[in-house]
C-alpha cells in the first residue's frame, strides 16, 4: 500500500527542504509519497479557538478526501508537526464529541465528501521506524555519518498531547534512525520541549529565550548538529540566531537540519535534492563532507 | 422494545400446582428510582401460576424474608422469584429463608432488576420495561424448577498456603498453630518476601529483620508446617475441600538435608552475578544464599543447564566452565576442567574448528569468544600438566587401530575406564591427520609429541608401522583383544577428474602435506596453484609458499561466505601473500609429460540457488574460460578411506561413498566386537568431531564388554542447542581480543604462527562470557563441600498434595521505574527505586547502611519522587497505599545517615493508620521539606551554575502555584506496587479472577475480603491490592480463620447442579468419559451406560455438548428450563 502524503502549507513555503529531503529519502527508501489531491490547509491552531466545528470540518476536508481517494483504509503522511496535530486533534473530536462529529460530517456531506473514513494519520517517525524499520534504513545508508554528534530534536506537538508513536517525554524514533545513519546520538533532556511557537514573532521575550536554552543546551551536550522534525522548530531555532545571540549573548551557532536532509545525506543522495542549499547555518564540516564525498 | 418468540407455552412438570410469590425489592431507591415498582408488581400478578405478587423496601432484610416465609407458610406460595439485586449477593439469604419455611430452596430463582436494570439503564421506562421481562423470565423458569438436594463431601484437613512473604508466614503459622497441617510453598529459595529487603518499618521504626525472622524461624521448626521452597505450583484440580495439587520443586542442586549452610562454597565459586536480593547492587555467586538469615538455610545453584557452547560441542567440552575460571585468574583449575573432557587440548586449542564459537551468544552482542584460543593459552602456561591416571584397572586389552583424533580419544576413553588399550598405527609417526594433514606452523609436532607423550604415560600402548590388512588381520586381533576399534581415517586423494591429472607435479593436498611433514620442505614449483577452499587448501598454499614457490593461488568455486575454512585463517593466508581467486573453478591442466604443467585452464562461475548442503551452488558462467600459468597444482578436494587397501574391506559392510558401515549411536559393526569411527565412516571430518566418534566408541565398547544394552540413554551424546534465553541487555560492547601473531618476515620457516594470548589479554578475553548456563559446572563447589551436598544429578520434581483449603499470598512486585523514561531511571546513575534504597540503608545490605552515591560520596541533596506508577493515567490509576508512608521512612532514614537535605515531592499525603498522622509530623519537624506537585523530569539540564552536575528535579508546586528547580545529588522514585508478572497465569490455575488493576479479585470488596469466588481459596496480602504490613498480617489471619472454619466445619455441601445421564437413552459409547475434567462419568460394564459421579460432577456440561445423542443434562438447566426462561424474556 502506498503511502499518501499531506504537506500542509509550510512544506510548500518556508519549509520547503523539508518537503524536497523527505520526498527524496521516501523515494530513495523504495516507499514513494503520494501527494493528497486537492489538499487544503489544515487550519492549524488559531482557527480553532474560534469554531471548533467550522475548524475541524477544515481540516477533516483532508481526512475525507483522503478516505475517498484511498477508497478504504489508508494512512496519511503528515509531515508538519502543526498539522500532524491538527488532523488528529480533528479525528479525536469527531470521534469523541457526537456533537462536533455530527456538524463536521453534515458539512463535508454538504461538499459531496463521505462523512466515513478509514485514515490513520501518522508521523514520518512513526513510519520510518515502525512500518519501514530501521535495519531497512541502516542498509541503505551509502554515506554513514560517523563521527556526526546528532541532537535530535523532536518538538512538542508530534508527541504531545496524544500518545502514539513514542515517548511524550522521552521520544527515541529520530534518535534511532540518527544511530542507523551511523551517527553519534546526543543524549540530552529537551528533546521535546517547545521551541517558542509563534511565540518568537508575538512575544520575542518567551519566543526567543526558549529556543535560546534549546540551542545552548544542545551545544553544550556536545551536539554538531541538530535534527528537526517540524518546519516551525526548524525556522525558530535556525533563522531567529542572530537575534538569539544579540539578546542572550554566548548563544552558539549551531545548524539545525531537518532529520530528513541527513538521513538523504547518509543515503547518498545528492545535496542539491535535499534542500541543503537552503540552510541558513551551514552544516559543520564533517557533515559537509559526507556530502563532498558523495559528490 | 423486545422481539416476541412464537413459541408454545411449555407444559409445566409439576411437583402439585405451582403456586408463584414474586416479591419486588426497592433496594432502597437504587431499584425504586427507576424501576417503576408498582407497575412491575402488578404486571407479575398477571403472570401464569402467580399467586401473590408483592413489593418491600429491602427484601433482604428480616421483615423482607419473614414475607416469603409467612406466604410459604401459610400456603399461598411454593415457588419464589425475588426481583431484586444480583444472585451472587443474595441468593444465599433468599434460599436459606425458603428453606426455614420448609419448603425447597432451588424451588427458587432471582431476578436482578438492580445490577442488570436500574443501574444501566438511563431511562426510567425502559428501565420498567426491563424488569418486568426479567420477572416474566424468572416465573416461566421457576414454574419448571425441580426440588434438589445438597449432596455433602467430607474435607480433607491440610492447608496450601501459595507464598511465603510475610502474608503466608502469618497464615501458616496460624493454621498449623491449630493442630493442622499445612504446605507453605515458596518460589524462591528462601521465605520472607519482600519484607525481608526492608530496613526499618513504618511507622514505629523497629527493623523488619527483627520481626520477621523469629517468624521465619518458627516456620522451619513448626511439626506441623512442611516447607517447600523452590517449588511452584504446578496444577491444581478438585474442589473445595479436595484440591489436588501438583508442585514443582526446582532442582536446587544442593541437598537441603545435607547443606549446613556453612558458606564454603561461595569462596570458591568463579561465576559473579547481580544480587537480586540487593536489587542488584552486589555480587553473588551462582551458588548463594540470598542473605545470612535465609529460611531454609541452605545454599541453591543457578544452574540453567548446558552453555550453548558445551551443548554445540561434538565431545561437550566445558568452555564456560574454564572461561570463567580464566577470567577469575584461576589458570589451574581452568586446566582441571579442560582436561576432564579433553586429553588433547593443546592440539584442539590450535587447530579445533570450533563449534563452540558459532554458539557463542556473545555473538549477539559484538564478537564471539576466542574459546580455542583461551584452551591454547592455560595448556601453554602448564606444559608439563598430566592426564589424570584411570580410577580403575580391568583386565581386558582393546585394540585401537589407528593413532589419529579418533584412535587417540577412543583410547583415552577406554584407558580411562579401566581398560588397557593397544594402538596400531600404519604410519611410522602417530597423530594420524594431525601429524601427516597439518603443517607445523599451524601445529607444532612437540605439541602433537608431548601430548601423545601425556596419554601413553596414563597406560596407553602405541604400536607405529602397524598396518592392518596384510600382515596383521582384523581376525588375530579380535582373537588377541576383547574388542576392536577401528579409527582408520580417509587418506585417499580425491580426483579432480579433469583433462591432464595425470601429468606430473599434480598433488592431493594430503599427499604434498604428508610428504612436507613426513620428508621436510622440498622445491614443488615457482608458480602453484590450490584448488579448493578449505583449511587443508590453505594449509597447502601456505606450506607451498615456506616450500620456496614465489606466486601461490587459491582457485575457489564459491565466494568467500561460503568458504569452509576458518576466516582467520584466510586472513593469515592472504596476509603472508598468497591470492585468491573466488568463483574460479578447473577446466583442464595444460601441459606434456616431458615439460610437466604449464597452465590450468579455469571457469568463472556464478552463484545459483542453493544445493543439498544449503549452500548457493555455482554455475558456470559459459565463455569465460581463462588460464593461469603455473608449474605446480595442488587440488585439495577431499579424502576418502583408503579401504580397498585393507584386503576384503576386512569382511565389514561399507556404504556406497566407500565409508565403513555403522549404527550412528553405537558405531556398531556388522561384526561384534568391531567398532569403527572417524574420517573412515564419516568421510573427511574435523579433528574434534573424530574425537566424539572415539568417545562414542568407547562408550559403546564398556557397555559391550559389560554385556549392557549399548544404545540405551545415549540422546544427550549428540550436539544440540539449548532451549533457555540468554539476556543480553546488560553486556557491554567489547570486542575480542585478537590472538597475536608472529610478524610476516618470519614466516618463511615452520615456526608456528600464533603465539598465543598473555596472562592479561587471557583475562580480558575470558571476562567476555555471558555466563549463558549460569552455573559454570566447574564443580568447585563440591571439592570444598564437607558435607558433599552439592548434587548436580539433581532434576525437578513434581509432588502431589491432597488438600482441602488454599491461602494464596503471592504478593507484589513493585513497578519498573524504566517505564517512565523521564524520571531517567537507569539513565542517571544516581536514580535510584525506593527498594534499591531500602537495601543501602540496611545494615547488611551492599553498603553496610550506608548511603553513598555511585562516586562512592554521601549525597548532600536527596529528592525522593512519590506515586510512581501510581495514581497516574498512563501506568496505573490505583493508589499504591504504602508510598507515601515508605517515603517518610526512607527520608527520615537518609537524613539519620547523611544529613541531608531531602524534599519529597507528593501528590497528596495518605497517612492514614495508626500513628502514621504522627510520624508524618515527626519527620516535617525533623526538616524534611514536601513540595506538594507531581515531578514533572528528573534531567542533568543545568541553567545555572549550582545546577551543573546535579541532577535537576523539575515540578510545579502547586502551594505556591510556581515551576521549580531543585538540584539534588540523588533521586529516589518511589515505586508503586504491581501484582507479579505471571498473575495471569496463577489466576487460571486456581480459576480465580482478577480486578481492574490485575490483582486478585475478592468476593465482596467490604464484606468478603479475603475470600475468591471459588469456595476453599482464599487470598491475604499484597495479591489482592496493595497494602502495608499491618493490613496484611490482619488478611493473612483472616484468610486463616477461613481455611480453618472450613477444615473445622468437617464437610461442605455441593451445590445440586450436576448432570445426569437417562440409561434409557444412553447407547454406552463413551464419548462423555473422554471429554469430562473431572474424571466424573463412569462406564457401567454390566448395563452397558455412563453413569455420573454426582460427588466429582461440577455441571459443567461438556459431556451434553459432546454427547451424539444430546443426553447428559444438568439438573436446573436442562432444555425445558432454559426454554422457557426465554420464552419469558422475549414476552
Amino acid at each position: 500500500m502506498a503511502y499518501l502524503y499531506y504537506p500542509g502549507c509550510s512544506l510548500k513555503t518556508g519549509g520547503r527542504a523539508y518537503e524536497e529531503s523527505i520526498l527524496a529519502v521516501f523515494k530513495a527508501l523504495g516507499e514513494p509519497l503520494n501527494e493528497l489531491p486537492d489538499w487544503n490547509c489544515c487550519g492549524a491552531t488559531t482557527y480553532m479557538s474560534i469554531d471548533e466545528a467550522k475548524a475541524f470540518t477544515l481540516a477533516a476536508r483532508n481526512l475525507a478526501l483522503a478516505g475517498k481517494s484511498a477508497g478504504g483504509p489508508c494512512d496519511l503522511v503528515t509531515p508538519c508537526a502543526a498539522c500532524f496535530l491538527t488532523l488528529r486533534k480533528a479525528q479525536h473530536a469527531i470521534d469523541e464529541k457526537p456533537d462536533i462529529g455530527r456538524r463536521v460530517k453534515e458539512g463535508l456531506k454538504k461538499v459531496g465528501l463521505p462523512g466515513e473514513w478509514q485514515v490513520r494519520v501518522r508521523h514520518p517517525l512513526d513510519v520510518l521506524v515502525n512500518d519501514l524499520g530501521v535495519d531497512r534504513i541502516a542498509k541503505s545508508v551509502k554515506k554513514p555519518l560517523s563521527g556526526i554528534r546528532v541532537a535530535s530534536y523532536y518538538g512538542c506537538q508530534i508527541v504531545r498531547p496524544y500518545e502514539s508513536f513514542d515517548d511524550p517525554v522521552e521520544p527515541r524514533t529520530m534518535d534511532q534512525i540518527m544511530e542507523a545513519l551511523g551517527a553519534t546520538v546526543v543524549d540530552w533532556p529537551l528533546r521535546s520541549r517547545c521551541c517558542g511557537g509563534s511565540l518568537s514573532g508575538t512575544t520575542p521575550d518567551v519566543g526567543l529565550w526558549l529556543p535560546f536554552i534549546l540551542l545552548q543546551e544542545a551545544k553544550k551536550k556536545g551536539a554538531d548538529v541538530m535534527a528537526t522534525a517540524c518546519p516551525l522548530c526548524q525556522f525558530n531555532l535556525e533563522c531567529n540566531q542572530d537575534q538569539i545571540k544579540a539578546r542572550y549573548g554566548d548563544a552558539a551557532q549551531l545548524p539545525v537540519a531537518y532529520f530528513t536532509q541527513l538521513m538523504g545525506l547518509a543515503l547518498g543522495l545528492p545535496a542539491q535534492d535535499l534542500g541543503i542549499q537552503r540552510l541558513f547555518v551551514p552544516l559543520p564540516k564533517n557533515v559537509r563532507e559526507t556530502e563532498h564525498a558523495r559528490a | 422494545m423486545y422481539g416476541r418468540l412464537n413459541m408454545p407455552e411449555p407444559e409445566p412438570i409439576l411437583n402439585g400446582a405451582p403456586k408463584i410469590g414474586v416479591y419486588v425489592c426497592h433496594c432502597g431507591i437504587n431499584i425504586a428510582s427507576k424501576v417503576d415498582v408498582k407497575a412491575v408488581v402488578e404486571f407479575a400478578a398477571t403472570l401464569p401460576f402467580v399467586s401473590v405478587a408483592k413489593e418491600y423496601k429491602f427484601m433482604c432484610s428480616d421483615p423482607g424474608q419473614d414475607m416469603i416465609k409467612e406466604d410459604i407458610r401459610a400456603g399461598k406460595v411454593n415457588r419464589v422469584v425475588v426481583a431484586s439485586c444480583s444472585p451472587l449477593m443474595h441468593e444465599v439469604t433468599f434460599r436459606r429463608a425458603i428453606k426455614d419455611a420448609g419448603e425447597n430452596p432451588f424451588l427458587f430463582q432471582m431476578a436482578n432488576i438492580r445490577e442488570h436494570v436500574s443501574w444501566v439503564t438511563s431511562d426510567g421506562a425502559d428501565a420498567t420495561e426491563k424488569a418486568k421481562s426479567h420477572i416474566s423470565a424468572a416465573v416461566r423458569r421457576v414454574a419448571l424448577h425441580d426440588s434438589l438436594d445438597r449432596k455433602r463431601v467430607e474435607v480433607r484437613r491440610d492447608v496450601l498456603v501459595v507464598g511465603a512473604g510475610i502474608a503466608g508466614i502469618q497464615a501458616a503459622l496460624q493454621i498449623a498453630d491449630s493442630g493442622k497441617k499445612v504446605y507453605l510453598v515458596e518460589r524462591e529459595p528462601t521465605i520472607g518476601g519482600h519484607m525481608a529487603q526492608f530496613d526499618k518499618t513504618f511507622p514505629t521504626l523497629d527493623c523488619a529483620a527483627c520481626i520477621l525472622t523469629p517468624k521465619m524461624t518458627q516456620v522451619r521448626a513448626h511439626p506441623n508446617i512442611e516447607l517447600l521452597t523452590y517449588s511452584e505450583i504446578e496444577s491444581v484440580d478438585g474442589f473445595v475441600g479436595n484440591f489436588d495439587v501438583k508442585i514443582r520443586r526446582k532442582a536446587r542442586y544442593v541437598r537441603e538435608d545435607l547443606c549446613t549452610g556453612c558458606d564454603e562454597c561461595t569462596s570458591v565459586c568463579p561465576v559473579h552475578l547481580p544480587s537480586e536480593f540487593d536489587e542488584g547492587m552486589s555480587q553473588r555467586k551462582a551458588i548463594y544464599r540470598a542473605f545470612p538469615q535465609a529460611v531454609p538455610n541452605v545454599f541453591t545453584i543457578s544452574r540453567k543447564g548446558a552453555p550453548p557452547c558445551q551443548a554445540g560441542c561434538s565431545i561437550h567440552q566445558n568452555a564456560q566452565g574454564y572461561v570463567t575460571l580464566i577470567g577469575q585468574g584461576e589458570f589451574k583449575e581452568a586446566l582441571d576442567v579442560i582436561l576432564r573432557d579433553n586429553p588433547l587440548p593443546s592440539i584442539c586449542g590450535r587447530v579445533c574448528t570450533h563449534p563452540c564459537t558459532e554458539h557463542c551468544t556473545r555473538a549477539k552482542v559484538d564478537d564471539p569468544l576466542n574459546i580455542p584460543g583461551l584452551k591454547r593459552f592455560v595448556t601453554d602456561r602448564f606444559p608439563d600438566y598430566e592426564i589424570p591416571k584411570p580410577a580403575k584397572e580391568r583386565p581386558e586389552t582393546v585394540a585401537v587401530v589407528g593413532a589419529g583424533p579418533a584412535g587417540l580419544m577412543c583410547a583415552h576413553e577406554l584407558r580411562q575406564r579401566g581398560f588397557k588399550p593397544v594402538i596400531y598405527e600404519a604410519s611410522s609417526v602417530p597423530g594420524g591427520m594431525l601429524t601427516l594433514g597439518i603443517p607445523a606452523f599451524r601445529l607444532p609436532r612437540t605439541v602433537i609429541g608431548q601430548e601423545i607423550k601425556r596419554l601413553e604415560a596414563t597406560g596407553i600402548e602405541i604400536k607405529l608401522n602397524s598396518p592392518i590388512g596384510k600382515e596383521t588381520t582384523l581376525e588375530d586381533l579380535r582373537k588377541r583383544h576383547a574388542a576392536v576399534f577401528l579409527g582408520i581415517g580417509a587418506h585417499q586423494e580425491r580426483k579432480l577428474g579433469i583433462e591432464g591429472e595425470s601429468l606430473p607435479n599434480i598433488w592431493g593436498g594430503i599427499e604434498f602435506l604428508r610428504k612436507v611433514n613426513l620428508e621436510g620442505p622440498f622445491s614443488i614449483g615457482k608458480r602453484v596453484v590450490v584448488i579448493g577452499g578449505g583449511n587443508s587448501a590453505l594449509d597447502a598454499a601456505r606450506t607451498a609458499l615456506r616450500c620456496g614457490a614465489e606466486k601461490v593461488t587459491i582457485a575457489y568455486r564459491r565466494t568467500r561466505t561460503e568458504m569452509p575454512a576458518d576466516p582467520e585463517e584466510v586472513e593469515d593466508t592472504e596476509t603472508e601473500g598468497v591470492e585468491l581467486l573466488l568463483l574460479t573453478a578447473p577446466k583442464a591442466i595444460q601441459g606434456s609429460p616431458e615439460k610437466g604443467v604449464t597452465a590450468l585452464e579455469c571457469f568463472k562461475m556464478k552463484l545459483g540457488a542453493a544445493d543439498a548442503s544449503g549452500r548457493a551452488a555455482p554455475e558456470i558462467i559459459p565463455g569465460s574460460d581463462f588460464r593461469i600459468d603455473c608449474d605446480a597444482v595442488i587440488a585439495t578436494i577431499g579424502q576418502i578411506p583408503d579401504i580397498a587397501s585393507l584386503g576384503d574391506k576386512l569382511g565389514l559392510d561399507t556404504t556406497r561413498w566407500n565409508t565403513f558401515e555403522a549404527d550412528q549411536t553405537t558405531l556398531e559393526t556388522n561384526i561384534p566386537g568391531v567398532f569403527v569411527g572417524g574420517d573412515c565412516v564419516t568421510g573427511p571430518d574435523v579433528v574434534v568431531n573424530a574425537m566424539y566418534a572415539g568417545k562414542k566408541a568407547a562408550i559403546s565398547i564398556e557397555r559391550y564388554l559389560d554385556g549392557k544394552n549399548t544404545h540405551a540413554g545415549r540422546e544427550s551424546e549428540a550436539p544440540f542447542v539449548p532451549t533457555y534465553s540468554v539476556d543480553t541487555s546488560g553486556a557491554v560492547f567489547h570486542h575480542k581480543v585478537p590472538l597475536p601473531s608472529i610478524p610476516l618476515t618470519s614466516r618463511k620457516s615452520f615456526e608456528e604462527v600464533r603465539t598465543g594470548y598473555t596472562e592479561a589479554m587471557a583475562v580480558e578475553e575470558a571476562k567476555r562470557c555471558l555466563d549463558c548456563g549460569v552455573c559454570c559446572d566447574c564443580q568447585l563447589c563440591a571439592t570444598v563441600c564437607e558435607p558433599k551436598a552439592i548434587d548436580y544429578s539433581m532434576h525437578d520434581e513434581i509432588r502431589k498434595l491432597e488438600v482441602g483449603a488454599i491461602i494464596l499470598a503471592t504478593g507484589f512486585k513493585t513497578f519498573d521505574a524504566k517505564r517512565i523514561p523521564r524520571y531517567g531511571y537507569g539513565k542517571y546513575p544516581n536514580v535510584y527505586t525506593s527498594l534499591e534504597v531500602e537495601r543501602m540503608v540496611n545494615a547488611s545490605g551492599p553498603f553496610n547502611g550506608e548511603v553513598r552515591l555511585k562516586d562512592g560520596s554521601a549525597p548532600k541533596r536527596v529528592a525522593i519522587v512519590h506515586c510512581v506508577g501510581s495514581r497516574d493515567e498512563n501506568t496505573n490509576r490505583y493508589c499504591s497505599r504504602v508510598c507515601c508512608m515508605y517515603s517518610m521512612k526512607l527520608a527520615h532514614l537518609i537524613q539519620e545517615r547523611t544529613g541531608a537535605e531531602i524534599f519529597n515531592f507528593y501528590i497528596d499525603i495518605r497517612a492514614a493508620g495508626k500513628g502514621y498522622e504522627e510520624f508524618y509530623e515527626r519527620v516535617q519537624q525533623e526538616g524534611v521539606q514536601f513540595i506538594r506537585g507531581r515531578v514533572a523530569e528528573v534531567s542533568d539540564w543545568a541553567m545555572s551554575p549550582d545546577e551543573e552536575g546535579k541532577l535537576v528535579v523539575r515540578a510545579e508546586d502547586t502551594l505556591l502555584g510556581v515551576v521549580r528547580r531543585i538540584p539534588v545529588d540523588m533521586v529516589v522514585l518511589s515505586v508503586g506496587m504491581e501484582p507479579q508478572a505471571d498473575v495471569e497465569e496463577v489466576r487460571r490455575k486456581f480459576n480465580i479472577s482478577c480486578g481492574t488493576g490485575g490483582f486478585f479479585l475478592e468476593r465482596h470488596p467490604k464484606l468478603g475480603p479475603v475470600s475468591t469466588f471459588v469456595d476453599g481459596i482464599s487470598i491475604a496480602g499484597a495479591c489482592q491490592s496493595p497494602k502495608d504490613i499491618p493490613d496484611t498480617v490482619a488478611q493473612a489471619s483472616a484468610a486463616a480463620a477461613e481455611a480453618m472454619t472450613l477444615i473445622d466445619a468437617g464437610f461442605v455441601e455441593t451445590e445440586p447442579f450436576v448432570t445426569w445421564i437417562d440409561d434409557q437413552a444412553c447407547k454406552g459409547c463413551k464419548t462423555c468419559i473422554d471429554v469430562c475434567p473431572y474424571s466424573a462419568i463412569f462406564y457401567d460394564d454390566v448395563r452397558h451406560v455412563a453413569v455420573v459421579n454426582e460427588a466429582l460432577c461440577r455441571g459443567c456440561g461438556l459431556c451434553a455438548m459432546e454427547c451424539p445423542a444430546h443426553i447428559p443434562a444438568t439438573k436446573q438447566y436442562e432444555d425445558r428450563q432454559i426454554l422457557a426462561e426465554l420464552t419469558g424474556a422475549l414476552r
